[in-house]
């Protein structure tokens, strides 16, 4: 079938085209990739338009028209693509114009809190020790947050723990406080539970103290709890001295201390190698030269905190363990100011990744 | 508490030194937090005097200085410039030991130097000027030992007592426990071991429930007894102020040195004169030792003479009955208190002394003869002619110590070891010398251990004496399956998507000022009050995050910054009357440039509600029913025409929007491009709970065919939202999205229109759809747009 004249003459506008094309980009130095795609196959390009024009050619002789014009575009591309690879077929040595030292796009970065990760992380401690996370409120009553942990009323031991009070009661009648500490979970934990159980909880607490480098009336507690028939203190050992390791390396090594929590008998305060000077000897500003870091308390849980929950301390015993978050943090962190953690100054925030 | 060394030395046989006490002590639960070095323990220094002063020929600012030490006239190097002609200082010749060592002769700048005057910091001397050279007393005399002008050496422990501890809150006591559990000999102190007859002043308890017991020594020819230098010196050491008189300076050693409180009464002021030991009368008056006037009620115990009280019992005693240097005879109280009664008393007269302290931790029952007669034997060697006349001891109910069965067995299984039975018994044996190898072992518990009650505090007991360190590291405990809280694992996944989108986590004090709250546009009235505040600033309960993060905002932008993307999860507190009063909220804040500090190619702007609406958007992705509601009534804190809600589910899951210029201007901020959103954390804790996997939406197939897509651009007027319209596209066939590209005004469009420029893709599960199907629901789309909101094809 003969071609149309207006087939014959898009043929040679498609060679002239080609033609171009192979002189512009063996040109040396090579022209720009880009440059070279938008004048030849951009939207606008010459290729395009050429392709266009298709629609004043008989239907018949589109077909093949379009098919040779489509291969032309393949080759342009690849040719291009060879361009853009440092070194193409033609051997042509490729130049970008890029200053690679400009910045790239200024994605925001935010960050989490130092408490958040130091949470985060020991919490998933707890976690991969088999404890199930459970909660409580911040605005405590009395019993939970005292009374039920043995502390009797008019006990010193309510001196450890200065108390905010608010203007709410509680069922008897007794003012509401701001929970002193994560403990009174445990009670919730326990009266919600039949024992075996073995659960954590952090969050944060409340003391009417005066703000310092080291006392906040806010700060974070995390602390666990298992009961479980013949639980023992070797249990107990076992399972902080794991957590530790899981923390800080298998290296660190963990000590107890006689220490007194009325809601626990025995009660222990742990005290975990120093990671910093690692016993080494010369002056450690960190644990001042002792070798040991005091990080947490533990102990076996109190006969009257388990007979206040309807648990039979003849036949169920248990431990609890736990400590501070701003005490972790500020070690890890290397934080001597327990203010900057509630500053919230950008500056500081955004260096922890 | 405070621990001299010497004296507890005093107790102990063959102590070991400081350092290595403190440590031991520290293992058995007596944490030592500090150790003190005080007095002089330095030698070879003598007192000197200053003869003459000449310039260093080869140095501005140091001096030769003629120093006489009493028989000779020696030169030395000084660089101190308060020195001065005729001063007594101490001289140390060459062999002294200071505090930096030996000293060895010396060349200063090619002059020899024969000895050195002396710093207090180079005598090792704490507590005393530094600044120059210690001058001494003008009565000094030269060439005496300097080291007799100072206390002797001494250490000073700083002993941290925790409340189950009263047993150890004394020189003696705490050499007791030292020596218990490290095996060594206890020493006891001199106690004056006279007779003397139960009669003459009457003793009475009338509250038997409330004293236990009460030890009275009446003496008489006390008259000028003077405290000794070395009580004197042992009470200064303890920080504690000696007054010269023994009569107090001495309760106060004996309290030190024991742990019994004491009380000295003036017999001639004492009405009868009789002790009645009773409760306090409704609004009975008492004038105390400081002079301050109290109202007492019958909760509290009173020492009382015949007429009216003459000391809150174990707290203060009264200025009517104190004692002087005039007083001739006195009466030793030497009592035991209830507990709970002492330390009511003191809460309440608002009045915390050494002997509320030792009472409301509760005192020895079998220690309050022992201490009276010690204190009366140290009055008897300070006074001439002084006697003692009467010893009386009212003990209505004696102490009977409880019983503790305990049984290796049992010790064993609360600690987990497998300690051999003779070693336990040891350790029951340190206590109680005369228990019998009989099993059940029957554990008589020491007067002064009253903090031991079962089987568990005796195991406690055991591991101190054997060392914590015997308790082994193993465990068989089963595993067992963990997870987090349904809060707890919403909150993680805010705030990571939070910090991944360029916000930085704050936290703040859930303690706000009424000033803050009334500036959020809330009402202070209705917030959680504290009783007992800190300060006006740490009153109240927040009810919301925000003033918080406008605190965040402000500190930050005072620094210098001027992009701020902030957010914070917490409790928050609803009113007084809420049902439900605390929940856990997530809120973020947003100012200034964005994205932060801009782009070299431009592209800068500020930020703005639909950065944050965005942001939101986010939070919110792939969370089945959400949407943004325009709020029926939003909180106080947004503009009301510039805050959407948030819905999840047909619950509310919180608002954004912008700050209004009232609750900016309140916080001193000049404009209110301030943009805020918060969620409440329970509306997406339920995603969470286990059941969890029943509200995964399964994933929908994809079409095969290829996607046709055309823009459309109409103007229709601007009441018209886009949400309204958005929401009407819903039915038209094989419509994959539409998407809003472009929202342009002109001079062009008519007033009150806007042009929207929206691109729809159509995409069938079944086919290529052609021109003319495309066509065909571009058509619907039009007609909705047409018939629904006026639209019109933009020309």
């Amino acid at each position: 079938m003969p071609e149309s004249a207006s087939a014959i003459k898009w043929k040679e506008k498609l060679s002239a085209i080609r033609d171009s094309f192979s002189v512009s980009i063996a040109q040396k130095p090579a022209g720009n990739p880009e440059a070279l795609e938008l004048r030849f196959l951009g939207r606008k390009g010459e290729l395009a338009l050429l392709l266009r024009d298709l629609k004043d050619i008989p239907l018949e002789e589109r077909k093949p028209l379009g098919a040779l014009g489509n291969t032309a575009k393949e080759e342009m591309t690849v040719k291009l693509a060879g361009l853009r690879g440092a070194a193409g077929p033609s051997g042509a040595a490729v130049k970008s114009d890029l200053d690679l030292t400009l910045p790239g796009w200024p994605f925001p970065r935010g960050s989490l809190h130092p408490l958040t990760h130091t949470m985060n992380r020991l919490a998933e401690g707890f976690l991969k020790l088999g404890f199930t996370m459970s909660d409580g409120p911040l605005i405590e009553d009395d019993h939970h947050n005292f009374e039920a942990l043995n502390f009797p009323p008019f006990h010193p031991a309510r001196d450890m723990q200065d108390t905010f009070y608010v203007d709410l009661k509680d069922a008897s009648g007794k003012d509401m406080l701001l929970r002193t500490h994560t403990s009174p979970v445990q009670i919730r934990s326990m009266e919600k539970q039949e024992p075996p159980l073995r659960v954590f909880h952090t969050g944060r607490v409340f003391r009417s103290e005066a703000v310092d480098a080291s006392h906040s009336f806010t700060f974070h507690q995390i602390e666990g709890l298992y009961v479980d028939k013949g639980v023992s203190m070797a249990d107990l050992k076992w399972t902080v001295d794991a957590f530790m390791k899981d923390l800080f390396g298998s290296a660190v090594k963990t000590r107890f201390n006689p220490s007194y929590f009325p809601f626990v008998e025995p009660g222990a305060e742990v005290e975990m190698s120093c990671i910093f000077c690692k016993g080494s000897t010369g002056r450690c500003p960190v644990c001042k030269s002792t070798g040991w870091l005091e990080l947490m308390g533990a102990g076996m849980v109190h006969p009257n905190v388990l007979k206040g929950c309807k648990y039979d301390p003849e036949k169920w015993s248990g431990f609890a363990f736990g400590g501070g978050i701003e005490r972790f943090a500020m070690l890890l962190y290397g934080i001597s100011d327990m203010r900057m953690l509630y500053e919230n100054d950008l500056r500081i925030l955004k260096q922890v990744q | 508490m405070k621990i001299l060394y010497s004296w507890l030395a005093d107790f102990i046989e063959n102590p070991p030194p400081p350092q290595e006490l403190a440590e031991k002590l520290g293992r058995i639960g007596l944490k030592v937090e500090e150790t003190k070095k005080t007095g002089a323990s330095f030698t070879g220094v003598c007192v000197g005097r200053i003869e003459k002063i000449d310039r260093h020929p080869n140095a501005d600012k140091l001096a030769l200085v003629e120093v006489s030490d009493g028989k000779d006239v020696l030169r030395v190097v000084c660089g101190a410039k308060n020195i001065a002609v005729g001063q007594k200082i101490p001289f140390a010749k060459v062999g002294a030991v200071l505090s930096g060592g030996e000293l060895k002769k010396a060349k200063i700048r090619g002059v020899e130097s024969e000895g050195m005057i002396c710093s207090a910091d180079e005598l090792g001397l704490e507590g005393y000027d530094n600044t120059g050279i210690l001058v001494l007393s003008d009565c000094a005399a030269p060439g005496a030992d300097a080291a007799a002008l100072f206390p002797k050496a001494d250490y000073t422990l700083e002993v941290e007592m925790l409340p189950n501890q009263s047993h150890c809150l004394s020189h003696y006591a705490l050499a007791r426990e030292f020596c218990l559990f490290y095996g060594l000999k206890l020493k006891e102190a001199e106690i004056f071991g006279g007779a003397a007859p139960d009669r003459g002043l009457p003793v009475s308890i009338e509250a038997p429930e409330l004293c236990w017991r009460y030890t009275a020594i009446v003496m008489r020819g006390v008259r000028g007894a003077k405290t000794p230098d070395w009580m004197a010196e042992r009470l200064r050491a303890m920080g504690s102020n000696p007054k010269g008189n023994i009569l107090i300076d001495g309760a106060n050693y004996v309290m030190y040195e024991l742990g019994q409180p004491l009380h000295c009464f003036d017999i001639s002021k004492l009405a009868g004169p009789e002790i009645r030991v009773r409760r306090a009368l409704p609004g009975e008056a008492f004038r105390t030792l400081e002079n301050r006037d109290l109202k007492l009620d019958p909760g509290m115990l009173v020492i009382a003479d015949a007429k009216r009280p003459a000391a809150l019992a174990g707290v203060m005693g009264g200025l009517e009955s104190a004692v002087s240097d005039l007083t001739d005879a006195i009466l030793i109280e030497s009592a035991r208190f209830h507990p709970p009664t002492v330390r009511l008393a003191s809460k309440t007269s608002g009045i915390r002394s050494e002997s509320s302290y030792r009472f409301e931790r509760g005192t020895d029952p079998e220690l309050t003869v022992k201490a009276a007669r010690r204190f009366a034997g140290l009055i008897l060697e300070a006074a001439q002619g002084a006697k003692v006349e009467q010893v009386s001891d009212n003990y209505p109910v004696k102490y009977q110590p409880p019983v503790i069965e305990v049984s290796p067995e049992r010790i064993n299984a609360i600690l987990g070891t497998g300690i051999a039975a003779g070693e336990i018994y040891a350790c029951l044996k340190a206590f109680q010398p005369g228990i019998r190898d009989v099993k059940p072992w029957k554990f008589l518990v020491p007067s002064y251990r009253k903090d031991i009650e079962s089987v568990w505090d005796v195991s406690e007991e055991v591991a101190r004496y054997i060392g914590y360190d015997v308790i082994p590291s193993e465990s068989a405990m089963p595993m067992r399956p963990s997870c987090v809280t349904a809060n707890w694992a919403a909150c993680a996944e805010m705030k990571n998507t939070l910090a991944a989108l360029g916000f930085s986590e704050a936290y703040n004090y859930d303690l706000v000022s009424s000033r803050e709250i009334e500036a959020c546009a809330l009402d202070a009235a209705g917030a959680i009050e504290l009783r007992n505040p800190l300060s006006s600033d740490f009153q109240y309960l927040r009810q919301t995050l925000l003033p918080g993060l406008l605190k965040t905002l402000r500190y930050n932008l005072n620094r210098g910054r001027d992009s701020v993307l902030v957010f914070e999860t917490g409790s928050v507190y609803a009113g007084k009357d809420a049902a439900k009063t605390e929940r856990v909220d997530c809120a973020g804040l947003m100012c200034g440039g964005f994205p932060e500090g801009g782009f070299w190619k431009g592209g800068q702007g500020s930020a703005e509600f639909y950065h944050l609406k965005g942001v939101v958007s986010r939070l919110f992705a792939g969370k089945g029913g959400f949407r943004f509601e325009k709020p029926k009534k939003a909180p106080e804190y947004f503009m009301p025409d510039a805050c959407l809600e948030m819905k999840l589910g047909g619950g509310s899951a919180g608002y954004v929007g912008r700050l209004s210029p009232a609750v900016a201007g309140a916080f001193d901020f000049k404009d209110n491009n301030i943009f805020y959103f918060e969620v409440p954390l329970d509306c997406l804790a339920a995603a969470w709970k286990p059941d969890f996997w029943q509200k995964i939406a399964k994933i929908k197939p994809v079409s095969a065919f290829p996607q046709n897509w055309r823009d459309l651009s109409i103007v229709l007027e601007e009441r018209y939202a886009w949400g309204e319209l958005e929401r009407s596209f819903s039915g038209i066939q094989d419509l994959a999205s539409a998407r809003l590209i472009d929202v342009f005004k002109s001079k062009n469009i008519p007033g009150g229109h806007r042009s929207l420029t929206i691109r729809f893709s159509f995409s069938s599960m079944t086919k290529t759809l052609n021109d003319t199907e495309v066509g065909e629901r571009m058509s619907a789309v039009l007609a909705k747009l047409s018939k629904g909101f006026g639209a019109k094809l933009r020309s």
